[in-house]
């Protein structure tokens, strides 16, 4: 019998936690379908038989934020919704990661109007943006392989223990923001207190 | 920037103040701000457990087929007041179509009622064809048809697979998935796009349907009866899915044309309107289908109106495939003003490129003053098209009667009496797409 | 006339009316063409039926917008049109009766449709609700609220139907910017230990998405 390519007939072996976490991570992505519009139906023919994405051990989709670690923000998100969905994903644990699934949650697409958020970047980190309108379920599956490709990449566990390097301070996330008024730092209360500003 | 301390941070996350409490005014409840109360309890406050509760479904809710939220008062089990909250996937189609000319606002159609695009291209198109008086050739009508009819079968399938994965048989979200790739398959291989299809055009169609598209859809006809003999036999005398369905939401005749829904809805109920038949258009009054009707007006008879519109479709489909092989001939109108010149012409004369350059600017133009509007049978119900001109290329003002609209409409009143546990079979009878309800 | 009503927006070069098509449009339809109702309003309205406009087979009334109440019920009660297939509004952008509302109404039993419309001057966007006697027009009026920011009289609940009530303008009409207002609706908070952002087109002014690694930890996380 010839030995065993990956214990190389040993019976054991050795690697970091990082990679073993970060192996298990990647292959059981729990998704949390933030389905919105047309590519959500897209992102349910995902799961269809056809593309059965089980393949990649992430066809249990959590409904709950707390259960999953991957948001698919599937159709045009409105300002009404905005808030919804950055509410639900601050409350995801960490780590987590962001798709942007389709011209509409990646840049506004073709409904660049009044109610539409211009691209769901400008209010959550997104980790992959996929094309297309609505884009095919292959091209969904391939961001998730992105996704996949990223974890197992992502160097985490010394942050998690602490014991290793801090993890860098964040830069100051939006250091100015553009006002009716000018250059002016806004505070929430100041936001509906609209004549006062 | 103020930074927001642990004390005030839901004070922060509180979006749309004044928004939610309206919404909160309108369940009439003394403990509205369960969910983000401005400070801590009081002493005197009545306890929220004790009799009644407020609770917030959605905008995210896997059983709300989109972004509906309900915030509902519940008394035990059963709500007492419910306001429906719209308008998530507001974005102003309306407000588009002022600044696109009619042909380029076609593919905006296709994302109202994404679970059946066809049909909405071909609401839009012949809603223009009305303002503008543009007659369209008899094949076009045909292929128009047939694909509007597969699509309301894509539409009602999805409305089961999903209806059925809320009462808790996912194995049914698979079979009619798999139908519905079936039918993505016909779709793709007539359009090029799976399932925003683009495929009608002002005065006619984009592209004549290929011989392999007519080989699948023959095939699709001749395997999907069974399919639904199948579905048929493992509901209709399901006991689960008898008693989640019988006698739930029941809308009387008065009721469902008081609340103006439409549709299956309507049918459902007793009342035999359907626009196919109420003011035929394309070429509904030279086939033969029935209008499946039932008189109950609960989820049952909704889910058998449903089920027997899939066969009549079907019904629908044959014929449409005889009469192609026989009605031959172009598939839009030969008049470089009201359509599309054909491609041969664009690449190959000088007058068909200037034609086309011409229509993708200007288009056509119905006349000054004007207004019309036409209704189709979509899946959904009565979807019409309101259109005002000015004269020029791009609608003055178009209006969209959205069905979905109307139907959501009523589910306040299906929702006030009901328990909270059947709201997902409510949500689901209704079959809201809320891109199309929220424009 | 209605007819003749110029309307300023012209983006595109003006096609000349083409009105020798109205009486042989292809598409025109038995059910809107109702002389009987027409005479039957002015028969019993007489003045308050201001003119009646027909188009590609399509009757459309024009009544007075105090007594559209009255029109819509005996409509529904002696003419049997017991059914509301849609409610819209109009914004002309002309100087006098700026707005439009209209009504188009099915009779099931004799097969037939009629659209009413009235006018709304913009001084005083009041139209009366017609709630009492169709009850479908609820959301429809929120919805033309909403859009246009016609009120109207009588209404049971008049909110906001699609924009949050924290916006304050009305999208439909004509001089509200395809793109909206920025700064009237907020985008939500950045990080959660941030603040909301006013500016709508935050990307177009120069803001970057903050990767992920790079963002602060959610405090609501961990809770
Ligand atoms: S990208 Fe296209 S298909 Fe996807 S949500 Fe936007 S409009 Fe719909």
């Amino acid at each position: 019998m010839a030995p065993d390519p990956v214990t190389g007939g040993e019976g054991f072996l050795t690697t970091r936690v990082d990679a073993v976490l970060n192996w298990a991570r990647s292959n059981s992505l729990m998704p949390m379908p933030m389905g919105l519009a047309c590519c959500a139906i897209e992102l349910m023919a995902m799961a269809d038989p056809k593309y059965d994405v089980a393949r990649f051990g992430s066809e249990a989709m959590r409904f709950s934020p707390r259960q999953a670690d991957l948001m698919i923000v599937a159709g045009w998100v409105s300002y009404k919704m905005a808030h919804t969905i950055r509410r639900v994903w601050d409350q995801m644990a960490d780590p987590k990661w962001c798709i942007a699934v389709g011209a509409c949650a990646s840049t506004g697409g073709m409904h660049r109007c009044y109610g539409v958020v211009q691209g769901c970047d400008n209010f959550l980190p997104v980790d992959v943006y996929v094309s297309g309108c609505p884009p095919r379920p292959e091209a969904i599956i391939h961001a998730l392989m992105d996704i996949q490709e990223k974890v197992r990449n992502e160097y985490t566990a010394a942050d998690d223990s602490g014991s290793g390097d801090r993890r860098p301070e964040p830069a100051p996330l939006r250091p100015r923001v553009l006002t009716p008024g000018g250059d002016r730092v806004i505070s929430p209360v100041a936001l509906y207190d609209q004549e006062n500003l | 920037m103020s930074m927001i301390s642990k004390e005030n941070f839901s004070e922060t996350l509180k979006f749309w103040p004044r928004h939610n409490e309206a919404l909160y005014r309108r369940l009439e409840s003394k403990n509205s701000w369960l969910e983000e109360r401005r400070g801590p309890r009081e002493k005197g406050d009545p306890d929220p457990l004790e009799n009644e509760m407020v609770l917030n479904i959605g905008p995210q809710h896997p059983a709300t087929h989109g972004v509906l939220r309900c915030a509902v008062r519940l008394d035990g089990e059963t709500i007492e007041r419910c306001a429906v909250d719209i308008g998530f996937l507001h974005r102003g189609i309306e407000k588009m179509a002022e600044n696109k000319t009619y042909q380029e606002y076609m593919p905006y159609t296709d994302r109202m009622d994404y679970l059946a695009p066809y049909a909405n291209n071909v609401g839009w198109c012949l809603a223009v064809e009305k303002a503008a008086g543009i007659e369209v050739p008899e094949r076009a009508q045909w292929i128009r048809m047939l694909m509007s009819e597969l699509s309301r079968i894509t539409s009602h399938l999805i409305w089961m697979g999903v209806g059925l994965m809320d009462a808790g048989a996912v194995s049914v979200f698979l079979w009619t998935f798999r139908y519905r790739e079936d039918l993505y398959t016909i779709f793709d291989h007539v359009c090029g796009a799976r399932l925003t299809v683009s495929h009608s055009r002002i005065g006619g169609i984009a592209s004549d349907i290929p011989d392999d598209a007519i080989d699948l859809i023959e095939a699709f006809v001749a395997d999907f009866p069974d399919a639904i003999r199948g579905w048929e036999k493992l509901l209709n005398r399901n006991r689960i899915w008898i008693d989640r369905n019988v006698g739930v939401g029941v809308l009387s005749r008065e009721e469902v044309i008081a609340l103006g829904m439409t549709g299956p809805n309507l049918r459902g109920s007793g009342i035999p309107h359907d626009i196919r038949v109420f003011e035929p258009y394309l070429k509904y009054d030279e086939v033969d289908f029935t209008v499946p009707v039932r008189e109950d007006g609960d989820c049952f008879s909704r889910y058998h109106v449903r089920m027997e519109e899939m066969k009549e479709s079907l019904k629908i489909v044959r014929q449409c495939l005889e009469k192609l092989k026989t009605v031959r001939g172009p598939i839009r109108v030969d008049d470089a003003k009201r359509s599309y010149p054909s491609k041969d012409e664009v690449y190959y004369s000088m007058e068909g490129l200037i034609h086309d350059f011409m229509y993708t600017d200007t288009g056509v133009c119905p006349p000054r003053g004007i207004w019309s509007y036409h209704a189709v049978e979509a899946p959904k119900g009565e979807l019409g098209f309101y259109i005002q001109s000015d004269g020029t290329g791009r609608p003055f003002r178009a209006r969209i009667n959205a069905p979905s609209f109307s139907n959501i409409q009523g589910l306040e009143a299906l929702m006030e009496g009901a328990l909270i546990g059947d709201m997902v079979m409510l949500i689901g009878t209704i079959d809201p797409v809320l891109g199309e309800a929220d424009k | 006339m209605a007819t003749g009503r110029s309307l300023p927006f012209h983006f595109t070069p003006v096609d000349g009316p083409r009105q020798t098509e109205a009486g042989t449009n292809p598409h025109a339809k038995d059910t809107t063409f109702v002389p009987d109702t027409v005479e039957a309003l002015q028969g019993r309205f007489g003045g308050a039926v201001l003119e009646v406009f027909l188009y590609a087979g399509e009757h459309t009334v024009y009544v007075d917008r105090s007594s559209v109440v009255d029109v819509c019920r005996f409509l529904k009660e002696e003419l049997s049109y017991e059914y509301l297939a849609d409610l819209g509004g109009i914004d002309l952008f002309t100087d006098e009766d700026r707005f439009e509302v209209f009504y188009n109404l099915v009779s099931f039993s004799a097969k037939k449709r009629i659209r009413l419309k009235i006018r709304v001057p913009e001084a005083e966007p009041v139209a009366p609700s017609i709630t009492p006697v169709f009850a479908a027009a609820n959301w429809n009026e929120r919805e033309c609220w909403d859009m246009f920011g016609i009120r109207f009289d009588g209404h049971p609940d008049l909110r906001r139907m699609y924009m949050p009530e924290d916006f304050e303008y009305h999208p439909l009409r004509k001089e509200f910017p395809l793109l909206g207002v920025p700064g009237s609706l907020p985008l939500p908070p950045q990080a959660p230990e941030a603040g909301l952002t006013l500016d709508p087109f935050a990307a177009a002014h120069g803001s970057k998405p903050v990767k992920s690694f790079q963002e602060a930890r959610s405090d609501l996380a961990d809770q």
